[in-house]
């Protein structure tokens, strides 16, 4: 499904983040989304998920603005992981991986046969079927980001938003993600995710969107996204002597 | 089995309250009696006393339990009661402002209006856009301004006379039941438990956060409103019929959360038959404690179950 991005700018509230951002994605595409602390890289990704309305601009699917939809419409071309892992009850994982079949469940909530074909295969995509009768509460923080990735898979939407769902896990578990945001992608979907790692993002994503304070600021493959002078200027570090030092100059406001 | 468990203990708590009062009436003969068969006594304690008194016990209880799985759901908080959004409060003010003229008739519009008036109050302060922690911090603001007033009320009180009736009505009781009170109250708990079950499956779906929630097609704004006036039509119902009576909505949820999940959509309904069985069951105790003259209130035994409960479960959460 292809995403246009035009002249987008919103904020929480009264505080504009997003400056007139400017972009499209393909499907098949995965698509990294980088930038330092408060850049807006949540924000864009919660905008593009219809959570925060527009101050200017769209965001549409295929020629279809993503505000004109119903949540339930938009909920099922649209998928988004949150950041934050908590759930608010002992759920197991199951249960928890069914709360994305919501969209399709009627009033009764019952799962339909082809709910539970779509959470065994999303169980199998992020590798947590052994999981399933555990309770959520009881994994380790890896097992819990894969689980919830699962969550966010069983929506079968062709475009998955995952806001940084690689943060604070340990090398083998933020590769098994990556891994399936790639097969995902592959598989014809447009992904799009904030990694604050960019060794994970040049090593598995297509593309990089690099973002500071607001603005998008390279779009391009990450090679190019992610070049020196990039590095110096939004990330402040660069490579000296095969190691990453910082770049001691003021933030850019 | 589990549900075949909570389903005896409402019927062995309806069989109890009906059977339980100053005269003995047989089981063989009581059953007959509520469908105006047998001793004519039998037949006017059955059909004006005894059967509203449990019909109203069912139904109150039943609102209290699907509340409090409703707020503990939307807030996700164990620790949400009915009394928390200030509806019981408000509620109660507008009972008490009757009482305060001196105006028995008027207990129950006026109980209603006050239940209606924190909702409106509520939805108004808090809009369409703002997040659980809101809705809360405005209801208790608006029940701690409903409790003053009520004091207020109770400090300017005209005669002696009146505020006895307030503090004996604020203690919550069923002893004035009628076959009224009942159609009425169950009528308007009925409309509201029907929109609190129409919230469950966007509840269980709002475990994983607000906006998660919302990713999945969740309309906040639409579970506020049939949160709020279910909420109120049930709590509202019930503090017109039975003065204040709390904590059902906290513990009851709890308990079957425990047994039966943590499923919104099946705790709600599951909270209401437990909270009518438990309500019937508490009002059957009190009739059974009052003797010589004095009358255990409802609202006090129902506390004192309750608050222990509450005490013990911020203890958990604080160690956790």
């Amino acid at each position: 499904m292809s995403l246009i991005i035009k002249n987008l700018s919103a904020g929480y509230g009264k505080a504009s983040v997003l400056q007139s951002i400017n972009a499209a994605a393909t499907p098949g595409e995965l698509i990294g989304l980088v930038g330092p602390n408060g850049s807006g890289k949540s924000c864009l990704l919660k905008t593009i998920a219809g959570l925060i309305k527009p101050t200017n601009g769209k965001v549409s699917l295929n020629d279809q603005c993503v505000g004109a939809l119903s949540p339930r419409a938009r909920a099922k071309k649209i998928a988004w992981l949150a950041q934050d892992r908590s759930a608010a009850w002992a759920l197991s994982v199951s249960e928890l991986v069914a709360l994305g079949r919501a969209p399709y469940r009627g009033r009764l909530g019952q799962l339909s046969v082809s709910d539970k074909m779509a959470i065994d295969v999303a169980l199998i995509s992020a590798h947590c079927t052994d999981l399933q009768n555990r309770s959520f509460d009881a994994l380790s923080g890896g097992e819990q980001a894969r689980v919830l990735l699962a969550r966010a898979l069983v929506v079968g939407a062709p475009l998955l938003l995952a806001d940084e769902p690689t943060a604070s896990l340990d090398p083998y578990y933020q590769i098994s993600i990556m891994r399936t945001l790639q097969n995902e992608a592959q598989s014809g979907k447009t992904v799009i995710t904030s990694l604050h790692d960019l060794s994970l993002a040049r090593q598995f994503c297509d593309c990089i969107w690099v973002m500071q304070n607001g603005r998008l600021v390279a779009d391009d493959a990450p090679d190019k996204a992610l070049s020196e002078a990039i590095l110096a200027d939004v990330f402040r570090i660069k490579s000296e002597n095969g190691q990453t030092v910082s770049v001691q100059k003021p933030k850019k406001t | 089995m589990r549900l075949a468990l909570l389903i005896l203990f409402c019927v062995v708590a309806v069989l109890l309250s009906l059977s339980i009062g100053a005269l003995h009436i047989p089981l063989s003969d009581f059953i007959p009696a509520l469908f105006g068969r047998g001793d004519e006594v039998h037949i006017t304690i059955m059909q004006d006393l005894r059967a509203p008194r449990t019909l109203l016990a069912l139904f109150i209880g039943a609102g209290l339990g699907a509340s409090g799985a409703a707020l503990q759901g939307y807030t996700r908080n164990p620790l949400a009661d009915p009394g928390i959004l200030g509806f019981s409060a408000t509620a109660a003010l507008g009972a008490v402002v009757a009482l305060y003229f001196g105006h028995q008739n008027w207990i129950t519009p006026a109980a209603l209006a006050g239940a209606g008036l924190g909702a409106g109050l509520l939805l108004a302060m808090v809009g369409r856009r703002q997040g659980a922690t809101v809705l809360i911090l405005a209801g208790v603001g608006i029940g701690a301004l409903a409790t003053s007033l009520t004091g207020l009320l109770m400090n300017f009180a005209p005669n002696p006379w009146a505020l006895s009736e307030i503090v004996y009505w604020l203690m919550g009781s069923l002893r004035n039941a009628n076959f009224d009170a009942a159609v009425l109250c169950g009528g308007l708990t009925t409309v509201g438990l029907v929109c609190l079950f129409l919230t469950g499956a966007d509840l269980r779906t709002l475990s994983l956060g607000e906006d998660t929630a919302r990713s999945l097609g969740v309309s906040l704004g639409k579970v506020r409103f049939l949160l709020v006036i279910g909420v109120a039509l049930c709590v509202g119902a019930g503090v017109a019929v039975a003065g204040a009576i709390g904590f059902v909505g906290l513990f009851v949820p709890h308990i079957l959360r425990f047994l039966f999940g943590a499923d919104a959509a099946k705790l709600i309904p599951l909270s209401a038959l437990g909270g009518a069985g438990f309500l019937v069951l508490a009002d059957s105790l009190t009739r059974v404690l009052s003797t010589n003259g004095t009358v255990l209130y409802l609202g006090i035994l129902s506390a004192l179950i309750g608050a222990p409960f509450f005490i013990w479960l911020a203890f958990k959460a604080g160690r956790s």
